[in-house]
């Protein structure tokens, strides 16, 4: 037994000191307080303005009492499962358990067999969900678009609709409105057996995003109070720039993005106290020659670190960013641009981590960069696990037993540890002969062909019986309310 | 080109907005006219701001400086012009779209053609059709620009057309529309003249439907 001994589980990544956190932190609480957010919607403001906030016309004062009470009431630790239930497959949010998915609503999407950049249609989402069910370490779902050939209205509840036949793993879901808010919900609670089993049982992440600087949409926060009054775990997030549309210095877009999430926070946990809640942010710059935000920026990363501490800080998880990138096709800047959002993403631990297989800046989903980062995420939780320091790692008796000059190949403690290695999917390490003597294939060409693979061969697990049926009566139900 | 002249230049490229007043008062007092001003000093400046932004040397925020720069001197120019008489090089009204309050595009584009000598007339945000048909009557523009962010709001970019012709307006304006869902399919569709997928190619675009490229 060692006496006033440390030890690491994992590597150690940090960007701000607990001192940095709470100066951000009261900085958070000034903006809310004596700035305010303008909520564009009437009840919002009512329950808002009940409990204590200074309403002005549009403009919400939030004291910071009622910020550190829906702080208080929001849980750090909850799952949000399966819909089948799959042990391997439900995620338990908490400390150092960070998860990676795709993102949403990218009007295009290069399509998985050409590889050409399209407009996302309906049966897209069903091959997204399925590639997210295959890939190991793919968590959740989202759609990496928006289907462009049902009605305009019901984008969200199709998209919906194929994702969850698809796969059984939690989906992230957003939707335009209240509306088609409530077909996503029926058809989740179908599967689920009812609303009290789905309370219990949460088999869906609702998703909806304020607008910077400060504002809260009329039908995001419809969105958001629908889902707090129906117990939808809930994600708030902002996507500010900065520059353009949050402060240019990066502890001033953190603050702000915080603001605008915490709003989001105050509202739904006035509404349903212990409603599982993500903080939330896409936080890059504005790339000040083309006016866009930059999702391959190397401040993206840290952004998203200093984010995801601030969010631990206060007791809230995160949903974070990586895995996208500002390349227009799968090349060599797609996989470095990925690789490096999803290290830090990873070594930051923030818990959610959504937009991979992101390319062209978010306007074009690609399962071909899902598949490849899926790699590069079983290696980064390979370093994030770091390594032990015992007497028998530290391997004091084999080196003596080997000694200078031998070998460790048939060691019984080789045997016993070799397997501990990160084993490749899609990284080459033949000789090069090897290598040319199967086709002399890029990285890219692996994962075209893996992705092939999938979508040919792999049979995600069924809705349970009865609910498809129930899903078409949702669906057609919703056909006769926009054809009205 | 005289010194007054080159200063001023140099103010828009530098976005000096304290100095631009004052040397825009100083040209006049030289005897030099509006449109001399406009031609010989600001817009020069601008080219010379644009030249540099194309080739990666000058950024955004440099650019609107310039812009806000020169629109300082149009501002002290502006009255001294006779009744009817205009040195903007086109007059455009520019809006987000009903049920979008995306802004932040629209802004920069009428920025940036503010710096390329128009006037701009912006509507704000969640701006209905009725009221871009409300504009049109008042202001008599020469472009009429739309912008949205949503897939879903993005319709209303059709309706406004709609509520254009119905209002017998369209055939009178030009029409862009912009926004990060916006290709140059749906613009067509819609009936729109031209979209642009950044703030400079929209310049370039209001430019040439008004055959000034």
């Amino acid at each position: 037994m060692r006496v006033n001994y440390q030890t690491n589980a994992s590597t150690q990544f940090r960007v701000l000191s607990d001192d940095q956190l709470e100066e951000m932190f009261h900085a958070v609480l000034r903006v809310l307080e004596e700035v305010g957010v303008n909520v564009h919607n009437e009840e919002a403001r009512q329950i808002l303005g009940d409990n204590g906030a200074r309403v002005e016309d549009l403009r919400v004062h939030i004291p910071s009492y009622m910020v550190k009470r829906a702080l208080s009431t929001a849980p750090r630790s909850f799952t949000v499962w399966a819909r089948d239930g799959d042990p391997e497959k439900n995620l338990h949010i908490g400390p150092g358990r960070p998860y990676y998915g795709p993102g949403p609503t990218c009007p295009n999407f290069l399509d998985p067999t050409t590889g050409q950049r399209r407009k996302y249609v309906r049966q897209d989402a069903a091959a997204v969900a399925k590639v997210c069910d295959a890939l190991p370490h793919i968590a959740f779902c989202e759609s990496l678009g928006t289907v462009s050939d049902v009605h305009p209205s019901l984008g969200a509840t199709y998209e919906f609709a194929e994702m969850f036949a698809h796969t059984s793993k939690p989906i992230v879901a957003w939707s335009y409105d209240w509306q088609d808010g409530e077909d996503i919900h029926k058809m989740a609670v179908a599967a689920a057996g009812g609303q009290k089993a789905f309370e219990k049982r949460p088999n869906y992440i609702h998703y909806c995003e304020p607008l910077s600087p400060l504002v809260g949409g009329e039908e995001a926060i419809n969105k958001l109070i629908f889902a707090a009054r129906h117990r939808v775990p809930l994600i708030f997030t902002p996507c500010p720039s900065a520059g353009g549309t949050a402060p240019a210095t990066l502890a001033g877009i953190l603050i702000q993005a915080a603001a605008e999430s915490w709003m989001g926070l105050v509202i739904s946990q006035l509404i349903a106290p212990g409603l599982p809640y993500f903080m939330g942010g896409v936080v890059s710059i504005m790339d000040m020659q083309r006016a866009v935000l930059a999702y391959g920026a190397p401040e993206l990363s840290l952004l998203q670190a200093g984010l995801t501490e601030l969010a631990h800080y206060v007791g809230l998880p995160l949903w974070t960013t990586g895995g996208c990138t500002d390349a227009k096709v799968i090349d060599q800047q797609a996989a470095l641009e990925g690789a490096l959002s999803v290290l830090f993403a990873g070594l930051s631990g923030g818990d959610l981590c959504h937009d991979v297989g992101y390319i062209e800046g978010g306007m074009t989903g690609s399962l071909q960069q899902l598949v490849m980062m899926n790699e590069v995420i079983g290696y980064t939780r390979h370093i994030r696990q770091g390594f032990e320091v015992t007497p028998e790692t530290l391997a004091v008796d084999v080196i003596h037993q080997v000694g200078p000059g031998g070998h460790f190949l048939s060691e019984k403690h080789t045997l016993r540890h070799f397997r501990e290695f990160w084993l490749p999917q899609l990284m080459d390490r033949r000789k090069v002969d090897d290598w040319e003597a199967t086709g002399s294939k890029t990285l890219g060409d692996r994962v075209q062909e893996k992705l092939m693979e999938i979508l040919e061969t792999y049979q995600p697990p069924a809705l349970p019986e009865g609910v498809p049926a129930q899903i078409e009566e949702i669906l057609a139900a919703a056909e006769a309310r926009e054809a009205e | 080109m005289s010194d007054v002249l080159e200063r001023i230049s140099k103010a828009v490229v530098v976005g000096d907005e304290d100095a631009i007043a004052k040397l825009t008062r100083a040209a006049l007092d030289e005897g030099l006219s509006a449109k001399e001003i406009l031609d010989g000093g600001l817009m020069p400046g601008m080219d010379y701001v644009g030249a540099e932004f194309k080739a990666g040397r000058m950024f955004v925020p440099e650019v609107l400086l310039s812009a806000r720069t020169m629109k300082g001197s149009m501002a002290a120019l502006e009255p001294l012009l006779a009744a009817g008489e205009s040195i903007a090089v086109g007059k455009a009204i520019m809006g987000t779209v009903e049920g979008d309050l995306h802004d932040i595009g629209k802004n920069l584009v009428a920025m940036m053609m503010e710096g390329a000598g128009f006037q701009v007339i912006d509507l704000g945000v969640d701006v209905a059709p009725d009221a871009f048909v409300a504009s049109v009557k008042k202001e008599k523009p020469d472009i009429v620009g739309m912008s949205a962010l949503l897939t879903t709001t993005m319709r209303n970019m059709g309706r406004t057309i709609d509520a254009l012709k119905e209002a017998g307006l369209r055939d009178q304006v030009r029409v862009m529309v912009g926004g990060a869902p916006v290709t140059a399919d749906f613009a067509r569709q819609i009936g729109a003249d031209g979209t642009a997928s950044s703030a400079p190619a929209a310049v370039d675009l209001a430019k040439g439907l008004l055959g000034l490229a």
